[in-house]
């Protein structure tokens, strides 16, 4: 491939669409972000809050949305679509038409006088019909850009010239402009990601559910955007036909999924389980607790990391909790329910009909793919799968089989927002593969305003409460605090505003700072572990140092924690904020150093993950040094047959093996572990357990996970009889040839499978993830193998999400007969070394099955490392309360750990299949690599400052310093801090006895000052 | 027989799952999610201790002997609400059907296996097919002198090349017979050439509830000689 162009088209506007856009613009390559509505955001914008961490997604999205709005790499095309693609990968040439706004963005204030005036009402699509919008709107709040678009079909001038134009008239910035024209963009760009998302599934073609029939039944979107604050209804859940708040609200689950006889969908949609819960939750939360809630499903789904914690906290919380799959939902009768009730007939699992009335029913769509999105792969040359979702490569999920053109998110396969992040970063790492040489060569490059000289100018403090739509504003006065801010000393400006992330008010912010003549802000919201960031970057922008800059948690320490006593909390907001005051009002501009970055990468563990993260960071260029602590590669994907498709595994770990030793930019040290870390993110050094050191800009932690042994009550005479074997002990039979196998199952009439050996128990309460489909998969090699033998699968929940769902399907096509059992009713297990004899109830028929298994497979959990740990601590890095390392963001940065620099993948995450980790060890790569694209790492400015007057030189702070950046100083014999390697974390201040050592910002002075003013 | 309270599983025997799916391939017996959908929307849940869902996992789980007694299979209607309801389409009625008919003829329910016998012969309740002509015939006197607005009404009986051919339930002319009215007076109304015929000329099933295939098989094709005969263009079918 010749000279390969440095820029990217990407596809689609969501949140797979956004991640992937930030990650290559953040990595040298410039990005035309293709969007075919008037802003950003996608599905995740609409939903309320996001599981597993119930933050609010609108929240959590908004500052990628801005950061995307105002990336200086990134081409936003909103309104745009491909209309054709030519060419080949390095070298394509993408047609885009875009659809005119008819308001000019250079011009639009986004006040909304226009829509104020428009005349012309009609649903609102974003709120999925509920309630009306103007025909000149703004798709969301928080939308980027923040810019009303004219909605052509509906605007009376364009139907009609001449006849409204109230917009025109009304709008004082004369940004309305009928006249604009489509215009088509011709754009050479080296690579394609497509990430064009889902569309929700239509319930009204499922007559049963009576959705758009019977009143009160409402789709599962629907619903999040009845949550949300930004909603229709201000997120105080109310029912169409009375505005009654439900108290009594139903879930049907697997509603255009699992269903190939009238749904057609035959695949799990793997998300509707999770966001049910959530939902069930998040409802019960905004009433009070004043709600019965009740899910009704097949098969629980909450296969990902903290989903089954979630799960039994919803149990615990009230939320019921039915195994039956709903018939038919009917308007309640009189008599049996009040006007605009429904009524659920079901059978229970003991096969009692049952009727139940609710005040409003929710039906959990299922995912499937847009027509549009079905178009545009026929323009690109994207076959679809079976299930009509985009074809990719089974073990590499982001890859199509068109070179150059790749793939992230749910539009490949139903998938939740970790997966879809996880993707997008993968696809950014394969395109920054292809593209390595391009780097760097058609972005641009920020200038920011000099800073202002602050010198003998006494502060002047601006304030900025927000409302963060009714998050704070429902709880807090938030007007009171404006107007108490305004009390403060040298306050000088306050307001407050709906949304102060959102980008019109950042863009005002910017003027205000300079118009005003601030010198520094406080801002009262959310929270600065997501928003300081952006908040400090509008300051640069405003030709202020960034850490002239405090905010006041007016909301996850405030009113998400008070929300019964509104009084009292707009009492303590005011405190917070005055604290912040206090606190700013010392701020000293600090300045930040840089330092080169060492374009290297440590990758500890050998396993596909480790493999695949070295091998994509060494086609980038970048040098490699990947350890391991065994004598060969490949981890425990070596114990593995096939993956769930039925593709063997063993070629694609000998290929990935192969590649890695023989990589020329990669060291592969056997036997070898991490001793000690040195140093933070652009300037590791790393000591071995050989005694070498290694320095590196980046690390990636890829250890890995181990197998359950069977114990306690859960040995199931394993290691005592020898026809008891876990997945791998059969895994090994399996391996052999056809003749050798049938072999050693030559005895074998009976097998049986014992699901969640290990998992999903009080002692270790995940669910690991993939031993529901190794488990099927290897039943069906059983079958295929000896069609005769009978098999069963002794399951809690059967657990084939998303694509999977058809190996369950084959496996019982093939007659694996699945029983479900309980904890409660364990099966047992007798006869160990002579007859073995196993009984499970089964509750479909209420009866005891008694079973004579020949082989008996148990499904253990996955178990993290010890040595993950001990490792976790070298890199400053957390594990969770189950063992496996935790990353930054559960959400949002699945594969970034909190501490700069260092990132995840594989096993050592959660446990995963095989493919899911080779994304996951892109995605890291992907991640690696904006750091060490990078030439420089700005130093911490938060640092550590030795007064030597002080001193007493006992040494303390250099022991207790994690980051080994405090050392003796040649010069004077005292302490001396280097600001390189501090990362400003306080220890060595609170550890000096002689008062001798301050942290910029952080001192006494500024303490003191926030404290004292606290408690008013 | 009443059901075990334990299921013993040496080795799976399927003899009655491997006949179903020999007469009905696309029986999908296997596919079943056990989600109980089926049993959701069954009239008859509950009784006989079964639902559909239950019955298939006798058949899964190769308990022929008590599908082979149990009355269930009559509590059935073969209505196809569980296929349609069914996330993977199951048929059970058609399931039901086929173990009907392997019930001997001496263990089916009495007045169902009756029927089916007299509808062999002449019709389902056993009146001749001279009552028929002759009931028919009252009625109709009977209504057009009492009702002057349908002096007109016709009840064609034989009527050859009439277009369409129309059975009859054997319930209304052997206990109700005013019943057969309304629907007269709908056809005339309409204005089409229609006729019943003096022998085959009931609508009923009985032979296909009984679950034998051939006794079907003889009584709907007696039905079908008869339209033949007749050269109607349409049949409409009352049951």
């Amino acid at each position: 491939m010749n000279n390969p162009k440095g820029s990217v088209l990407v596809i689609g506007g969501g949140i797979s669409g956004i991640q992937t856009a930030l990650d290559m613009a953040d990595s040298g390559l410039y990005v035309h972000l293709v969007e075919s509505s008037a802003a950003i955001g996608g599905s995740m914008g609409q939903l309320d809050k996001t599981f597993p961490t119930n933050d609010c997604s609108a929240c959590i999205l908004s500052p990628k949305l801005v950061e995307c709005g105002r990336h200086l790499n990134i081409n936003l095309l909103t309104l745009s679509e491909l209309v054709s693609l030519d060419g080949a990968a390095g070298n394509f040439k993408a047609v885009v038409r875009q659809k005119p706004r008819y308001v000019d963005p250079a011009k639009c204030i986004a006040c909304g006088k226009c829509a104020e005036k428009c005349p012309k009402s009609v649903p609102n699509e974003y709120n999925l019909g509920i309630g009306k919008r103007k025909a000149i709107y703004l798709k969301f709040p928080q939308a980027v850009p923040l810019k009303y678009a004219i909605d052509a079909k509906n605007c009376i001038w364009l139907n009609k010239p001449g006849r409204c134009g109230a917009c025109a008239k009304e709008c004082p910035a004369g940004a309305i402009n009928f006249d604009e024209k489509p215009v088509e963009h011709v754009l050479e760009v080296g690579a394609v990601v497509m990430a064009p998302g889902f569309k929700p599934y239509d319930p009204s073609l499922l007559d049963f559910t009576g959705y758009g029939r019977v009143p009160n039944v409402v789709t599962s979107m629907e619903f999040e955007r009845l949550l949300s604050p930004s909603g229709p209804c201000l997120g105080h859940v109310e029912r169409a036909s009375d505005k009654k708040t439900p108290r009594r609200i139903a879930w049907l689950q697997c509603v255009g999924s699992r269903d190939k006889n009238r749904a057609c969908h035959a695949y799990c949609s793997s998300v509707c389980c999770m966001y049910a819960i959530k939902q069930a939750v998040i409802a019960k939360e905004h009433m009070a607790g004043e709600l019965s809630a009740k899910i009704f499903f097949m098969d629980m789904r909450t296969h990902g990391k903290g989903f089954e914690a979630y799960f039994e906290r919803a149990k615990a919380d009230g939320i019921g909790f039915e195994r039956a799959r709903v018939h038919s939902i009917i308007p309640a009768p009189h008599g049996k329910g009040e006007t605009g009730d429904v009524l659920l007939r079901f059978a229970n699992e003991n096969g009692e009909m049952c009727e139940e009335v609710f005040d409003m029913a929710v039906l959990s769509i299922g995912l499937e793919l847009d027509s549009s999105t079905v178009a545009l792969a026929s323009k690109l040359g994207i076959d679809l799968n079976g299930d009509g979702f985009l074809k990719t490569q089974s073990f590499m999920p982001v890859l199509t089989q068109r070179q150059g053109v790749f793939v992230c998110g749910a539009a490949s396969e139903p998938k939740d927002i970790p997966q879809s992040v996880t993707e997008a970063s993968a696809a950014a790492a394969e395109v920054e593969k292809l593209l390595a040489s391009a780097r760097w060569k058609e972005t641009k490059v920020k200038e920011y305003p000099s800073e202002r000289d602050l010198k003998g100018e006494p502060p002047r403090i601006g304030v900025f409460v927000c409302h963060c739509g009714i998050n704070i504003a429902s709880v807090v006065n938030v007007k009171a605090v404006t107007e108490y801010a305004k009390t403060l000393p040298h306050v000088v400006f306050s307001q407050n505003n709906l949304f102060t992330c959102s980008q019109d008010t950042i863009v005002s912010m910017t003027d205000i700072i300079k118009r005003e003549g601030l010198n520094r802000v406080v801002v009262a919201s959310c929270s600065p572990r997501t928003h300081e960031p952006l908040f400090q970057e509008t300051l640069r922008e405003a030709g202020l140092n960034r850490f002239l800059f405090e905010m006041a948690n007016i909301r996850d320490q405030d009113s998400w924690v008070h929300q019964s006593e509104p009084e009292k909390a707009t009492q303590k907001a005011k405190e917070l904020v005055k604290m912040a005051v206090a606190k700013v009002a010392s701020h000293q501009p600090l300045s930040e150093g840089k330092l080169p970055v060492t374009k290297g990468c440590l990758v500890i563990g050998g396993g596909v993950s480790g493999m695949q993260a070295a091998l994509n960071l060494a086609e980038q260029g970048f040098a490699v040094t990947l350890i391991e602590k065994g004598e060969a590669l490949g981890g425990q994907a070596l114990k593995l047959v096939r993956n769930w498709e039925g593709l063997a595994v063993a070629p694609v770990l000998s290929e990935l093996a192969q590649q890695t030793i023989s990589h020329p930019n990669i060291t592969v040290r056997f036997k070898t572990q991490v001793k000690d870390v040195e140093g933070s993110v652009g300037r590791f050094k790393t000591t071995l357990s050989d005694g070498s050191v290694v320095e590196h800009g980046a690390a990636i932690i890829a250890v890995g996970a181990e197998p359950w042994v069977p114990q306690g009550r859960w040995q199931y005479g394993y290691g005592v009889d020898a026809r008891v074997k876990t997945l791998h002990g059969l895994d090994e039979i399996l391996k052999k040839s056809q003749t050798e196998a049938l072999e050693a199952l030559s005895d074998v009439n009976q097998a049986v499978f014992m699901h969640c050996v290990g998992s999903r128990i009080p002692e270790r309460p995940y669910c690991s993830r993939v031993c529901c489909s190794h488990a099927i998969e290897q039943a069906i090699a059983l079958k295929d193998l000896k069609p005769k033998m009978d098999v069963f699968m002794l399951y809690r929940d059967v657990r084939t999400y998303g694509r999977r769902e058809h190996i369950y399907e084959e496996a019982r096509s093939k007659g694996v007969i699945f029983v479900r059992y309980d904890l409660e009713r364990l099966p047992k297990l007798e006869g160990v070394g002579a007859r073995l004899e196993l009984e499970a109830f089964d509750p479909v028929l209420g009866r005891q099955i008694r079973l004579s298994p020949d082989l008996l497979v148990l499904a253990t959990a996955i178990t993290p490392r010890k040595d993950a740990g001990e490792l976790s601590k070298f890199f400053k890095c957390a594990i969770n309360a189950d063992g496996f390392l935790m990353e930054a963001h559960a959400k949002l940065r699945p594969v970034d750990f909190a501490t700069e620099g260092v990132f995840l993948a594989g096993l050592c995450h959660y446990p995963k299949p095989i493919e899911e980790s080779i994304v996951q060890a892109s995605a890291a790569a992907a991640r690696a690599a904006m750091v060490l694209a990078k030439d420089f790492v700005p130093t911490e400015a938060i640092v550590a400052e030795v007064t030597p007057a002080k001193c007493v030189t006992c040494g303390v702070c250099g022991k207790i310093c994690p980051y080994k950046a405090i050392s003796k100083s040649q010069v004077t014999g005292k302490a001396e801090v280097n600001p390189a390697l501090c990362k400003g974390c306080g220890a060595c201040v609170a550890g000096c006895r002689s008062d001798a050592i301050r942290l910029k910002n952080f001192a006494n002075k500024e303490l003191i000052a926030a404290i004292s003013a606290g408690g008013c | 027989m009443t059901a075990p309270d334990e299921i013993a599983i040496k080795k799976l025997t399927l003899k009655l799952k491997a006949y179903v799916l020999e007469k009905f391939k696309e029986a999908n017996i296997d596919y079943c999610l056990t989600c109980g959908m089926c049993a959701s929307g069954c009239p008859a849940t509950g009784l006989e201790g079964l639902d559909p869902r239950k019955f298939l996992r006798l058949l899964a789980l190769g308990q022929d002997d008590e599908l082979l007694s149990t009355n269930w299979i009559y509590a059935c209607t073969i209505c196809g609400r569980c296929k349609h309801a069914c996330p993977m389409g199951i048929d059970v009625g058609r399931i039901v059907y086929l173990l009907r008919g392997l019930r001997p003829l001496e263990d089916r329910p009495k007045s169902l296996q009756k029927s089916c016998e007299l509808q062999k012969t002449s019709c389902s309740t056993g009146i001749s097919n001279e009552d028929f002509v002759w009931v028919v015939n009252d009625v109709l006197e009977e209504t057009c002198q009492n009702e002057p607005d349908w002096a007109e009404l016709k009840a064609p009986i034989d009527k050859k090349g009439a277009e369409y051919y129309l059975n009859q339930n054997a319930k209304e002319p052997t206990v109700e017979p005013e019943e057969m009215v309304p629907l007269w007076k709908i056809l005339h109304t309409v204005g089409i050439d229609w006729t019943y015929s003096s022998k085959w000329w009931d609508g009923a099933n009985y032979c296909m509830f009984t679950g034998d295939a051939k006794d079907w098989e003889y009584t709907l094709r007696k039905q079908v000689e008869t339209i033949e005969e007749l050269c109607c263009r349409y049949y409409i079918n009352t049951e």
